[in-house]
This record gives C-alpha cells, structure tokens and sequence, in this order.
C-alpha cells in the first residue's frame, strides 16, 4: 500500500505538509457547518505545531480533516493539502490507507475508549507492522516489545498480553503512543492526547511524546485547548477560533509578542500558581460562534473586549508582524496597537481582565 | 469460579421446581390411590395391572416421595421411566424424535447464524443505504410472521404450485440418503430460521452500528486496517452480546417449541411427542420429556453466560474478582 | 469522536471523501404505524359490529351453489368475497367473526400478564435482595419451558380439572386468556426490573428517598410513571405474540369452540391447499396484518419513548 506514496514522486526538499484554503463543512440537519473555514499553513519536516483553540473552533476537525479520517458521507472537504509535495485532499480511503499508520499516526483523546476491550495489548500494536510493513507474528510481536520499552511502560513482555483494561489510563496512553510510533510515522496527530489523563500523567506524557519526535526526527501536530501544554512542548502555535486561524507563530515569538486578543485571552484563562488564593478565574465572556451562519465581520469580534465598529463590519484578513515574518495575524486593532490601548482604558475596572 | 457455581446452582433450582411443577400439574385432581396408575392405563385396565405398576413406581407415596423416586431413578439408574401405554421404555420412545428434533434445530440455528451475520455486519457497514434500508424492511417483517402463518404460504408456494418438495416429509437420515434428507429438512428449516435470523439481523446491526461509532474503530481506520478486517476482527467481537443472548433464549424454542412447523411437516419432533403424551396423560413421559427440555435450556444458557466471559476479557476479569 | 456532528455517521465506510455531495438523507415518513391502527380499528369496528353490517354475512349462513351447499363451492369473488369453506361458509365473514376471540383473548391477556408482570418486576427491581432472587428465579422458571409447550400443559390440565371458583367456571376462553397472561409475565417482569433497577439509583428518587417518602409512595408516584411507557411499548409488541399464540393454541386443537378462530380455520382448511388456497390462506393474511399491525405500533411507541430494542 505505502508504495503509491512511494512511486509518486516525494518532494524530500519542500514542506512536509502544505495547506491551502482548506475548508471543511459538515451537512447537517440545521445547514452547513463551516467547521474548517479556509485555514492554510505550512509544517516543515520534523518540526512541532500546536494548535490552540477552545471546545468548537475547529481544531479537532482541522487535524482529522489533514488525516481524511473524517467520516466520507457527511464531511465535504475544499482546498488542497499537500504531503510531501503531493495532493492527498482527493485520495480515497482505500488509497489514504496506505498512508494511515505508515506516514501519518494518530493519538486520540481518551485512551479508555480508544482501545479495543477486547484485543490483546500485543495484537493491537502489532496489527499496523503486519498490515504496512508485511512482518511475521513473531517479529511484530518483539517490535511490540521493543516500542512498549521505548514508551517507558515497565515489564513489557508481560503487557503484550494483557487486555486494555488491565492498565491505568496514562499506560493506555502509552500503548497509544507505542502504536502511533509503530510504523516510524513521519508525522504525529496528537489530538488533546492529556485532557483524560491525571495532571501528574500529563507532563510525562508529553515529555514523552517531545522526546519520542526528536528521537525519530518526526513531525508532530499537538491538538489542544490548553495553551500551557503547548508552550514547551511545540516549535510552532497556531490558534484557531471559529474554524479560522487567527495567529500563527513561533512558539516565543507569540509569548512574547502575542497581536491577537483572543491568543491573549486564552493565555489570561490558565490560573497561575502566583496569584494569590480565591482569585477569580479569568473567563471569556459568550459562547463560540454558530458555525452554520458564521458572523460577518471577526469572529472574535461579540465577545473582544475591544471590539470597535470595523471589527464587525470586515473580516480581518491574515497579516505578517513587522518584527517577525514567521509571525501572522488576524486583527485589525492587535494587542500593543494604540487603537487596543485606547479600548483598554476604557474597560470598567471591575471586569474579568482586571484580575491580571 | 465462585461465580460459576452461584449460577449453577441457581439454574439446578430452576430446573427442580420446574420438573416438580409439571408433576404437580400432571398429577394434580389425581389424588385418590392408584389414580395415577389408572391414568395412564387406561379405563379397562384391571386391578391387578394397577397395583403393579403403583408399587412399582411408588406411586402409592405422597408427592414429594414420587418426585424423589422419579427423579433418584432418572439421575442414579438412568431410567427416565417408562410408557405404559406404548409399552416402551421412555428412551425408546423418545429415540427418533430426539434426532428429527436435533435436525431440526441444529440447521435452523446453523443457517439463521450463516444469513443473519454478514447481512447484519453489512447493513451496519453501509449504513442507511438502500441495501440496510431494505434489510431493515425485510426484518422487520419476517419477525412479525408466525410460523403457522408462514408455513401455509411458504407450502402453498413451493409445494402446491412449484411442486418443488415433497408435502409430507419422511423421516430420511442424511446417512441413507443424504440429498433426499436436505430435501425433506429445506422447507420447515426455512419456515424455522428465517425470522430467527431476523431477529438475529435486528439486535446484531444495532450492536454493530453502536460499535462501529466507537473511538478504536476510528484509530483501526487511522492504522491503515483495511475495512474487512475491521468489521470482522475489531467490530463484530465488541457486537456479539445481544445477539448471544437471543441464541439463548431462542433455543428452547427451537428445541420443543417447533411444535406448529412439526404439525405442518408432519415430522414428530419432542415437542410433538410431549404434546400427544400430555393428551394421552402418559405421565412419566411428559415429566421426563419435560426434564430433558428444560435441561437443554438451562445447560445452554448456563453455556452462552460461560460464552459472554469467552468474548470479553472484561467480564472474566470481573467475575474472577466476585 | 468529539466531532460535533448533528447526525450520527458511520466512520468506518468506503466512499471518495472529497466534495462528496450528500443527497438529503431520505425520511421516509412513518406510515408503517397509521396503517397498523387503522387495520385494527377497522377490524375490531367490523368484529364488534358484525351483526349489523350489511356486507359482512351472517356468521351461521351458508353461501349455497344452486341452492345446494358445497364444500369450496365459490372462490374468492362476488358471492363470498374470499370464498367460501369446507362446510360452505363465508371465509370472509368467519375472519372478521374470528377477529371477536383473538383480540378478547389478547387483550385480556396482556393486561394480566401487565399487572402480574410488573408487580413482579417492580418489587424485584425496588426491593432487590431476597424478593428480587425470588422474583427472578420464578420468571427464570416460567422461560425454562418453551412458551407454546407451557401454555398446552396448562390448558390441558385446567380442562380436566374444570376449576369452578365459587358461580365462576373457567371455561375455554378464560383458560387460554389466563394461560396467555402467564407467558405475557417474563418478559415484561424481566424489562419492568431492569428500568426499575437504573430508576430507583436516579436522582429524582434518591431525593424524595431523602425527603423521607415511603417506599410505596416512591413506587407509584416516582417509579411506576417511568415504566408505564416501556411496559406499554412492550405489551403492544407482547400483543402481536400473544395473537399469534392464540392462533397457534387454535391450530393444535385448543381454541375455542366458537365462534371460529383463524387459528382453527387455518387448521381445517391445510390439507385441502390444493383445492382451496383460499380457506387458509385468507385467515393467515388476517393473523399476519395484526400481527405487524400490533408491532407497528409497538415499534412507533419504542421510537417515541426512546427504548432500545435489545432490551425487549
């Protein structure tokens, strides 16, 4: 199956994955859902994305849409994303299957429902081996092994054959792990692969997945609503509201200069060990956008807190910083603009930004 | 395995009270001395003959006793009583309806399983396509046909007008002559196992499309596992439960219950041969028939529940813990 | 999945997945159960009023040909609308007649085996415990015999017995109403337990539980109103087996002796297929449209109140 890849000519010199203007609607019984609204970017090979975005913008679908793992009868997919140089937004499942598993792997939210209850933790790593890479039982089941060490999951020998259930959420997160990096993928969804998992699982697992993309040289894309996992776990941020990207930039770069004030607003809502105790959370006001009719101007725009009159009039479109080309936004008055300053000072005093 | 015998041992309940609750019922108005005896004799039988056969089978003792005593005799001497009427000892009585009935059971359960699973599997598949749409029809209907209703028609068709089969079926084992036995088993196994497979088709596309929405689908699909192989490895053993279940409690059905396909084919199954023992009170018949029955029905529901722990290591590990 | 997608979809099909355009997902519009009740209102009108409608013939006239009676003397059509049967009765008037017992019968059963059954699962589920193994070892008993096999028996026996409960004798139709009944009671006993079990761990009854309601207070106005549509839901479809039993009973010789049943005629005209599809085989169409008549209805019911089929 991998050969289809292979027997097109791969573009080793270019960008690992190049994405433009991809939208994704889903048909529905209320109308279409512009759940993926025009969204491009570019990864480069063995570098790290995260993006960011709350519950409904959008960033689950972008990563499946990437994949085409989304299902074929109600998804409709525009735009074009190329793997390697190539077009893979008009392959079938049947031709996307050889890269599934092989090229691109992919780790799900929940690891309690992400395994089969009924398989051997063996088998189900070592299914993709046997499937793309034609090994033998037995030498799938000691690459098995061999993954289930790498992954930091003790006595592997004795896991191979013990059923899901019989592990605690973080290792059934790492036998995920061990299955995404079966194939040696070059690229890795990671789609809120901490949001099940304790908070002491958490950290580990991501160590582990940043380890695991610098040992194999491979690209990873790190989906999450959590602007904290990513900030030392990824090259690249990207964050998405409303199924747009409204900013896009290395990783310091947005940190320390973030333009969008949804960026900033999802960097105020994580709590801070400083602050002092019964501080009130930080929260953005309002609900995300209806996605079926999609406001006209941002879509930021109802719930910003500094929204002016043009901000609900024209879309902003997607501009690089002066200080920085890798770095791009979508605003009209970014944070540090004097139109911004001159909102803020307006803010009654007793808002939710006041806390900061 | 201490979950094991608290199931066995409520299935040993079930099957006493129901074999003593058929005695009851057989010999309940019985209650005068050598009543039973008479019973199954007949009227013109003499005193003598009475008193033989109430001596010999305890039938003089109150209830209870004649319970112990039939049921001592079945599980220590093998002896499941005897026909007084047929003159016959109940195990060869009951000999050829045993095999028309296994027959009969065996290749209903066996071809409603062969249609029922891959069209289920299918139908889940392509979900709300025309080929599921119509399936879903079909079952529907096919679950609403009783077999006294179904028979008529399927023997009108096929028998009467086609001439494709033979009307009254004799009894041909698959060892004289193997086409002529297919041939006389086709009609009433079809008129048996098709709404069996739709019953079956209903619960197993409902598990399968429950299944078929689960997470390790989606990254079986995101491992690059062909479509097949995830229906029938990943899918198929996550959905089997409901339909497990509908094996069980179809059984008995299939078993003794197959009494108005019997009637049609004019093949004397149990079911058969238990309906004229009861008319003709032919007591130790009935209470033996009866025992073998509801043996058969606990035993396999006693073996789909082992079947359940087989499927989901879940449930073993859970009931090794009880 | 955490995609929100209005309507649920399979994710494992074979289909190109781009600009894939989705026809409108065809609703076909549930006429399955309009047609279900009117076949039943139609035919139980037409049993209850037979007597009076000028189409349907007396249940007792003979449809003569030549002035002389004959056995499958007319074939469906003008002068008996579905022929006439082996004693030369009109097959059309004894089906509509025939519809008097089946749905008496039926009727009285589910409610019988509604009460008994839910009693039973009710108490098993609420109480759980010993009343709970004592309820399910009883249901247990009641499925260890196959249904057909059980009602015969019982029959039988209460036919020779001839039970006389002070100035009530219970005669032919109460037998088998009765014995129905019993076979209705597993089933429902077994789903009305279930609910109750995930009903009475429910918030709504922990607190009036924790207001210090009584148990039998919680049973009838907490518990019992959550269970009435799935014990409705699944007498409708019981009621489709039970007719169909009934109709089975008939055919093996224990109906009731008049009037006729489908059953009986079904019966009395299989030997004669040959000559006279028509005798059996317009009672089995009668038997067959209320059957799915009945689980229409059920099905419609179950679609409503939400309840899965694997539970009935």
């Amino acid at each position: 199956m991998s050969d289809l890849i292979q027997a097109s000519a791969r573009d080793l010199s270019g960008p690992l994955i190049e994405l433009t203007d991809v939208k994704t609607h889903f048909k529905t019984a209320r109308g279409l859902v512009r759940a993926v609204d025009g969204v491009s970017f570019t990864l480069e090979r063995g570098k790290s994305l995260g993006i960011v975005g709350e519950s409904g913008s959008g960033k689950t679908v972008l990563s499946r849409s990437i994949m085409g793992l989304l299902p074929p009868k109600a998804a409709v997919r525009h735009g074009s994303i190329k793997f390697e140089g190539r077009e893979i937004l008009g392959l079938s499942r049947s031709q996307m299957r050889g890269i599934w598993g092989s090229e691109m792997a992919m780790i799900f939210q929940d690891p309690m429902t992400s395994l089969n209850p009924v398989m051997k933790i063996g088998r189900q790593i070592a299914e993709p081996l046997r499937i793309h890479l034609n090994m033998a039982r037995s030498d799938a089941w000691a690459t098995a092994e061999r993954l289930l060490t790498d992954v930091r999951i003790p006595e592997a020998a004795r896991r191979l054959n013990q059923y899901p259930h019989e592990l605690s959420g973080g290792m059934r997160q790492r036998v995920m792990i061990a299955i995404a990096l079966a194939c040696g993928p070059t690229v890795l969804f990671a789609d809120e692969p901490t949001t099940a998992l304790d908070v002491t699982v958490q950290a580990q697992i991501l160590d582990l997945l940043g380890e695991q993309r610098r040992d194999r040289n491979m690209s990873l894309i790190l989906v999450t609503h959590d602007l904290g996992v990513v900030a030392g776990h990824t090259d690249e941020i990207a964050v998405m509201y409303g199924g747009k990207l409204v900013e896009k930039a290395p990783t310091r770069s947005l940190f320390a200069n973030m333009k969008m004030p949804y960026t900033e607003a999802l960097l105020q809502s994580i709590p801070k060990l400083t602050d002092p105790s019964h501080t009130r959370l930080s929260v953005i006001n309002g609900r995300p956008p209806d996605l079926v009719n999609p406001p006209v101007g941002c879509r930021f725009a109802a719930r910003c807190l500094y929204t002016q009159q043009r901000c609900r009039e024209e879309e902003p479109p997607l501009v690089v910083t002066p200080e920085d080309p890798e770095h791009s936004y979508a605003c009209w008055y970014p944070v540090g603009s004097p139109a911004y300053f001159e909102a803020k000072a307006r803010i009654p005093s007793n808002s939710t930004v006041e806390v900061l | 395995m201490r979950y094991f015998l608290q199931r066995f041992s409520q299935f040993l309940i079930v099957f006493f009270l129901v074999t003593f609750g058929v005695m009851v019922l057989m010999r309940a108005g019985l209650n005068a001395p050598g009543d039973p005896a008479r019973t199954m004799l007949g009227g013109t039988a003499s005193q003598q003959q009475i008193d033989t056969i109430t001596a010999r089978y305890h039938l003089d003792s109150n209830i209870l006793g004649q319970y112990w005593f039939w049921l001592k005799g079945m599980v220590w001497e093998g002896d499941f009583g005897y026909s007084v009427q047929q003159n016959l000892s109940v195990v060869d009585y009951m000999r050829p309806t045993i095999l028309t009935t296994l027959f009969l059971g065996v290749y209903s359960l066996v071809w409603a399983l062969i249609i029922a699973v891959p069209l289920a599997v299918y139908q889940a598949y392509k979900r709300d396509s025309f080929l599921d749409k119509s399936g879903n029809f079909f079952s529907f209907f096919f679950i609403s046909v009783p077999a006294l209703v179904f028979a008529p028609f399927i023997i009108y068709i096929f028998v009467t007008k086609l001439d494709w089969f033979p009307r009254i079926g004799e009894k041909i084992y698959p060892w004289d002559d193997l086409g002529a036995h297919f041939k006389n088993f086709f009609l009433p196994v079809v008129v048996l196992a098709v709404p069996l497979s739709a019953i079956f088709v209903r619960l197993l596309r409902a598990d399968m499309v429950a299944t078929l929405q689960s997470d390790f689908i989606t990254l079986a699909s995101a491992k690059g596992v062909p479509p097949g192989r995830t229906l029938w490895t990943h899918a198929l053993r996550n959905s089997l439960f409901s339909l497990l279940t509908s094996v069980g409690v179809n059984l008995g059905g299939l078993v003794g219950g197959a009494l108005i396909v019997e009637q049609y084919f004019n093949m004397k199954g149990m079911g058969f041969l238990l309906v004229s023992t009861i008319l003709s009170k032919d007591l130790f018949v009935v209470q033996s028939l009866s025992a073998i029955l509801v043996a058969t029905v606990v035993l396999a529901n006693l073996g789909i529940d082992l079947m359940y722990a087989v499927i989901d290591p879940r449930i073993r590990h859970a009931r090794a813990l009880s | 999945m955490s995609i929100d997608l209005e309507e649920p979809t399979a994710t494992a099909s074979e289909a190109p997945t781009t600009l894939v355009v989705t026809k409108k997902p065809f609703k076909m519009p549930r006429l399955g159960w309009i047609f279900g009740t009117i076949w039943l209102v139609t035919l139980s009108f037409c049993a209850l009023f037979a007597g009076q409608l000028p189409f349907i013939r007396e249940y007792s006239a003979k449809v003569k040909v030549n002035g002389r009676a004959k056995s499958y003397g007319w074939g469906p059509g003008w002068n008996a609308w579905f022929g006439t049967d082996k004693s030369s009765f009109d097959v059309f008037a004894r089906c509509i007649y025939g519809a008097r017992v089946t749905l008496l019968v039926g009727v009285g059963a589910t409610a019988l085996g509604l009460f008994l059954g839910g009693i039973l699962g009710i108490l098993g589920g609420y109480y759980r415990g010993r009343i709970d193994r004592v309820t399910s070892i009883f249901v247990d008993c009641l499925l260890a015999l196959p249904p057909l096999l059980l009602a015969l028996l019982l029959i039988y026996r209460l036919d020779d017995l001839e039970i006389q409960i002070w100035f009530w004798k219970v005669t032919r139709p109460w037998e088998i109403t009765i014995t129905l009944g019993i076979l209705a009671i597993a089933p429902l006993a077994r789903i009305v337990r279930a609910q109750t079990i995930s009903l009475r761990e429910r918030e709504f009854v922990l607190a009036a539980r924790s207001l210090g309601a009584k148990n039998g207070r919680i049973i009838f106005r907490e518990v019992l109103p959550n269970v009435v549509p799935t014990m409705l839901t699944v007498a409708f479809t019981g009621l489709g087996i039970l007719i169909a039993a009934e109709g089975a009973l008939a055919f093996l010789g224990l109906g009731v002796e008049s009037p006729q049943t489908w059953g009986k005629m079904i019966n009395a005209g299989r030997d004669d297929l040959a000559k006279a599809w028509w005798a059996t085989l317009f009672p089995c169409l009668f038997l067959l449209l209320s059957v799915v008549s009945f689980n229409l209805i059920g099905d419609q019911m179950a679609r409503r109140f939400d309840i899965r089929e694997a539970a009935i």
